[in-house]
């Protein structure tokens, strides 16, 4: 009698759970997971995105994408940014988070500093490096004398690089407080015992602060992981995808595709393809990290 | 816990209406417009049926709103306020509601979403697009009444079957802008010939001037010239080039005038600021007025920048030279009026193409104020434009030729856009100059501009 | 401020930092740095401020000869700013505030269940961080004309849910493993409902959560460029940063006005958000740092 009952309660509440979760599912479902199926479904016609008819192709436009090097290009770029920006961002936000945590004096005002670029928009953020380049750091060489390339958006070899600082400046003061915040939250004893037990600096960081740091590091990771990945806005106002297409992004190259390019269907399967290769990235990612901070 | 689940219910629903109340501030007349543009979807079909509305421009006796989609360049936003002032003059029924987007990278996205659920009644492009949206069958032919007063030439090429689809309303020149100035110092001629203007660079290079003034880093700034030099190498020889090469009749490996179209780019970028591709269109217009280069390569829309950075820069325009030594200064359709097939107002549409092709006032204040040239007929403009003499001259003597001739047959989005970025990879170094051949030559299927 | 030296308080009793030249040479090294990374923001300014001949004529370090307000006039105008500053405020409020309630719950929910639907619900709602909805627009655009979005405020808001969603399921599942059920099931023999239980207990040991997930879910939808220009194209329903970018389309022959225009843009946030610094910052650390 007892049992029955509870198990009739549990299922009450479980129904009242997924009425909870019920909203949510449906708002996504409609605003994201649908358009991904259509996508899907768009990806197997030749439609040019315009016309009435969606001619079925089959899995031909995929079959087409592993032969297109410009599409291959593009995801060359995206791997490189992707990968640049991972190390670089995740080093310098945590080393600029440990140099504010060491003590310093006026720890607010830098911490402003840094932040303030995040507030800003990526396209504009685009067109403001768009200028420093080109305009800008330039005239430093004339006070200075130098003769250091700056325009660095006007080179196939530099443009990389050049994205890479611009998003960097950007969004280093972001992950920095995430960062900063997990150091703040480190219990100095742990500190203490370690130096009592002689351990030196570089020690203590590796085998405290580090490991305490696991769940910042599973956010940051994945956040600038597949957020880099996505590239487009930063893209837009500043290299367009050039010189040539030494900057066009798999996003890029898939709206020029679908868009200007008037092959919907094709630019689809481009879609549908990064899909799947984000989704696998931060699979792994999520799972060897979360694996890591279990052990600690 | 029925009355619990009851009362979240209600709270529920009591958010949902507070926040359909806080949008509703705002959203009557948005709400309106959704509900005009579905009801013009949906009676796409019964009124095609009808029998289309005599083009009387009968001032309609209710209040009507149009839809307009306007894809302007950045020298055109602002003319919506003129259109609207004079057309409230005129017709003051009749309200527009626009929506400006910029042609370059928003215009066709608009567009594909409008074919999806039913397009504006006005759509403003430029003289290219009329042949993209005429093959879809979404646009109107446009009244004789109005496009009479269109001059002859700037008809053509937005005429399909016999039917003209597109008011185009002024233009743009393109070709070579050079200072004056600095010419007449140096004792330079107008060059017709490769030779002439390799001399002039030549005695550029000995002067130390830079002969071009560029941006490449604009990809389009790219695309454009090599249409330039395609139109007087290319399609005055054979003036249905892009058809033969849909055909498979010429391609870019094989044709030599096609090639040296290409190579014309690299004569500008070895002749160049060493970092155009930094260099963005303002800045480069700066430094021809400054007279740190004696040409550049453009169309009108440098004009604005040039006036604006010095208005007394003196300059003049002629066509690039092409191997034949008879090029013909470009002349560019652009703002083109384009009306919906679908519409459930003719009558207020051809009020608005009324007031467009009518009043003079409005026309002199368009013009001067995207400082383009006239495509109506009788009008005048009044702002200063130095090349004008120039212009005058070609188009006296017949050396005038519409770039819509190659644009409606190779397409700009999609392959001139996309073999600009070739060209840019080769100019680079990062592609070999058969290679960016070969790539154009594999884009063949998306060269066509019409979708059928 | 509070916060910090909660936090500092037991290591400052047991040796607070020193002042050593290593940490004199880390400020020396933080304090170029930062001057690094302010130089673009001042170039914003300094350009905001020139006339169009001295933007070309003279460096582009040299200050303005006078403080020119023609640039933020122009840039007022060309905004329109009351409009649109109202639209990216109510648009981001809004759809924050829901996605803030929405989370919670749904996270709770996935946390607290075991079952099948639950745990494929989690998987299903993480799959939407990563799916690219910048590729997906055309078929965001026909799903929202068929739903009579488009156009329309809570149109628009309704996608930032849609597309905030995954994020906030995802921050608030994480934080869930910090939140006591002790208290959870108490109410629950109490014979409080789920629901009552999720109001009356969870939803207030969830605001921390909470307010990080506002916090960053503000930055993206008030930087939000692509949704906005998809959904909403009439004038009177437009953002700020979808009117932002026409001014700097590629044949802008006036960017000292985009520039000031720039500057008009993002001041209201700066300040926003550097006068809650405090809270941004306790947000952040809840979202960082498990347990």
């Amino acid at each position: 009698m007892n049992r029955k009952r509870k198990s009739g309660m549990e299922r009450k509440m479980e129904r009242q759970y997924f009425l909870i979760v019920l909203p949510g599912f449906v708002i996504f479902t409609i605003g994201l997971i649908i358009p991904t199926i259509l996508a899907f479904r768009y990806s197997l016609t030749s439609w040019d995105g315009l016309s009435a008819e969606k001619p079925f192709v089959g899995f031909q436009n995929y079959v087409n994408l592993l032969h297109d090097s410009n599409f291959l290009q593009a995801w060359g770029f995206t791997i490189l940014f992707t990968i640049g920006n991972t190390v670089i961002q995740n080093v310098c936000a945590l080393l600029f988070a440990v140099a504010l945590d060491s003590g310093i004096r006026l720890q607010k005002v830098y911490r402003t500093i840094f932040f303030i670029p995040c507030l800003i928009s990526s396209v504009i953020v685009g067109f403001i490096w768009l200028k420093m380049y080109s305009n800008v750091l330039p005239e430093f060489n004339e006070i200075f004398g130098t003769n250091i390339n700056f325009l660095l958006f006007g080179s196939s070899s530099t443009v990389l690089p050049g994205l890479l600082i611009a998003n960097n400046w950007q969004w280093i003061g972001y992950w920095m407080l995430i960062y900063l915040a997990g150091l703040q939250s480190i219990p100095a004893e742990l500190y203490e015992a370690a130096k009592v037990d002689g351990a030196g600096a570089f020690s203590r960081f590796k085998n405290i602060t580090l490991p305490m740091l696991a769940p910042s590091i599973t956010i940051c990771v994945v956040g600038i992981t597949t957020g880099s990945l996505k590239v487009y806005d930063l893209l837009v106002s500043s290299t367009g995808g050039g010189p040539g297409r030494a900057s066009t992004s798999v996003i890029l190259h898939t709206y020029n595709t679908a868009i200007s390019g008037r092959q919907y269907g094709y630019g689809s399967a481009m879609s549908v393809s990064l899909v799947i290769v984000l989704l696998l990235v931060a699979l792994i990612q999520v799972k060897s990290l979360r694996s890591r901070e279990v052990q600690q | 816990m029925k009355k619990k689940l009851l009362s979240l219910m209600l709270g529920t629903t009591m958010a949902a209406s507070l926040l359909a109340g806080c949008g509703g501030t705002a959203a009557a007349p948005a709400a309106g417009n959704a509900a005009a543009e579905t009801s013009a979807a949906e009676a796409e079909a019964p009124a095609a049926e009808e029998p289309v509305a005599e083009a009387t421009a009968a001032a309609p006796d209710e209040a009507v709103t149009l839809t307009v989609l306007a894809g302007q360049s950045t020298t055109d936003a602002g003319i919506e306020d003129m259109i609207d002032a004079a057309l409230a003059e005129k017709y003051p029924n009749i309200t527009l509601e626009w929506e400006c987007v910029g042609w370059d990278g928003e215009f066709h996205p608009k567009m594909q979403q409008y074919l999806q659920t039913g397009v504006p009644d006005i759509i403003i492009g430029k003289g290219q697009d009329v042949a993209t949206y005429s093959s879809l069958g979404i646009l109107n032919e446009i009244d004789s009444t109005y496009t009479d007063r269109v001059l002859d030439a700037a008809n053509e090429n937005v005429t399909f079957d016999g039917k003209i689809y597109g008011l185009v309303y002024n233009a743009l020149y393109q070709g070579v802008y050079y200072n004056r100035e600095m010419f007449k110092e140096n004792g330079w001629d107008i060059p017709k010939t490769q030779e002439d203007l390799q001399a002039i660079i030549d005695d550029c290079n000995a002067k130390g001037i830079t002969p071009f003034a560029s941006h490449m880093v604009d990809t389009w700034s790219i695309g454009n010239v090599t249409m330039q030099f395609m139109m007087n190498d290319v399609f005055n020889k054979n003036p249905k080039w892009g058809d033969d090469f849909r055909a498979g009749k010429v391609s870019f490996s094989e044709d030599a005038d096609a090639q040296t179209c290409y190579q014309y780019n690299k004569l500008i970028y070895d002749n160049t600021f060493p970092e155009t591709f930094s260099l963005e269109q303002t800045d480069c217009d700066a430094k021809m007025v400054l007279g740190e280069a004696a040409m550049k390569v453009s169309g009108s829309w440098s004009i604005q920048n040039f006036l604006d950075i010095d208005e007394n820069f003196d300059f003049g325009i002629f066509p690039f030279p092409n191997q034949t030594g008879d090029s013909k200064l470009i002349f560019e359709p652009n703002i083109a009026i384009m009306t919906s097939s679908s519409t459930e107002h003719q009558d207020a549409i051809n009020c608005v193409l009324d007031v467009l092709t009518s009043d003079q006032d409005l026309a002199v204040e368009i013009y001067d104020y995207t400082k383009t040239a006239p495509m109506l007929k009788g009008v005048t403009p009044t702002y200063p434009n130095p090349s004008q003499q120039d212009i005058d001259k070609y188009a006296a003597d017949g050396m005038v030729v519409d770039v819509n001739l190659g644009n409606n047959q190779l397409v700009w989005g999609g392959f001139q856009d996309e073999n600009a970025a070739d060209i840019a990879a080769w100019l680079q170094g990062d592609e070999t100059f058969e290679d960016c051949l070969a790539a154009s030559d594999a884009r063949v299927d998306a060269s066509s501009s019409s979708t059928n | 401020m509070k916060f910090k030296t909660k936090v500092k308080k037991p290591e400052e009793q047991i040796t607070p930092k020193k002042y050593t030249g290593g940490t004199l040479a880390t400020q020396i090294v933080m304090t170029v740095l930062a001057i690094l990374f302010l130089l673009p923001i001042f170039m914003v300014f300094n350009y905001s401020f020139k006339t169009k001949k001295e933007l070309y004529l003279t460096s582009a370090l040299t200050l303005p000869s006078s403080l020119q307000f023609e640039n933020y006039k122009k840039a007022f105008v060309k905004l329109d700013l009351s409009t649109t500053f109202t639209n990216t405020f109510v648009y981001t409020a809004l759809s924050v505030l829901i996605l803030a309630f929405l989370c919670g719950m749904t996270a709770w929910a996935i946390a607290r269940c075991k079952g099948k639907f639950f745990k494929f619900s989690y998987i299903y709602f993480l799959v939407g961080i990563l799916i690219p909805y910048q590729a997906l627009f055309l078929p965001i655009y026909i799903i929202g004309y068929r739903l009579h979005l488009t156009n329309t405020r809570y149109g628009i808001i309704f996608m930032y849910v849609a597309t905030g969603i995954s994020f906030g399921v995802f921050l608030m599942t994480s934080f869930m493993s910090t939140v006591p059920t002790e208290l959870e099931e108490a109410a629950r023999i109490d014979g409080c409902s789920v629901f009552k239980t999720y109001f009356r207990v969870v939803l207030p040991l969830l605001k921390p959560a909470m307010a990080t997930l506002i916090i960053m879910q503000s930055f993206q939808i008030w930087n939000d460029y692509l949704l906005a220009s998809l959904y909403v194209s009439k004038k009177n329903l437009k953002t700020l940063t979808v009117v932002i970018q026409s001014l700097f389309s590629s044949q802008t022959s006036d960017y000292t006005t985009a520039m000031a225009a720039i500057v008009i843009s993002v001041l209201p946030i700066a300040v926003l958000f550097l006068s809650l610094q405090k809270y941004f910052i306790k947000g952040m650390t809840v979202g960082a740092v498990k347990g």
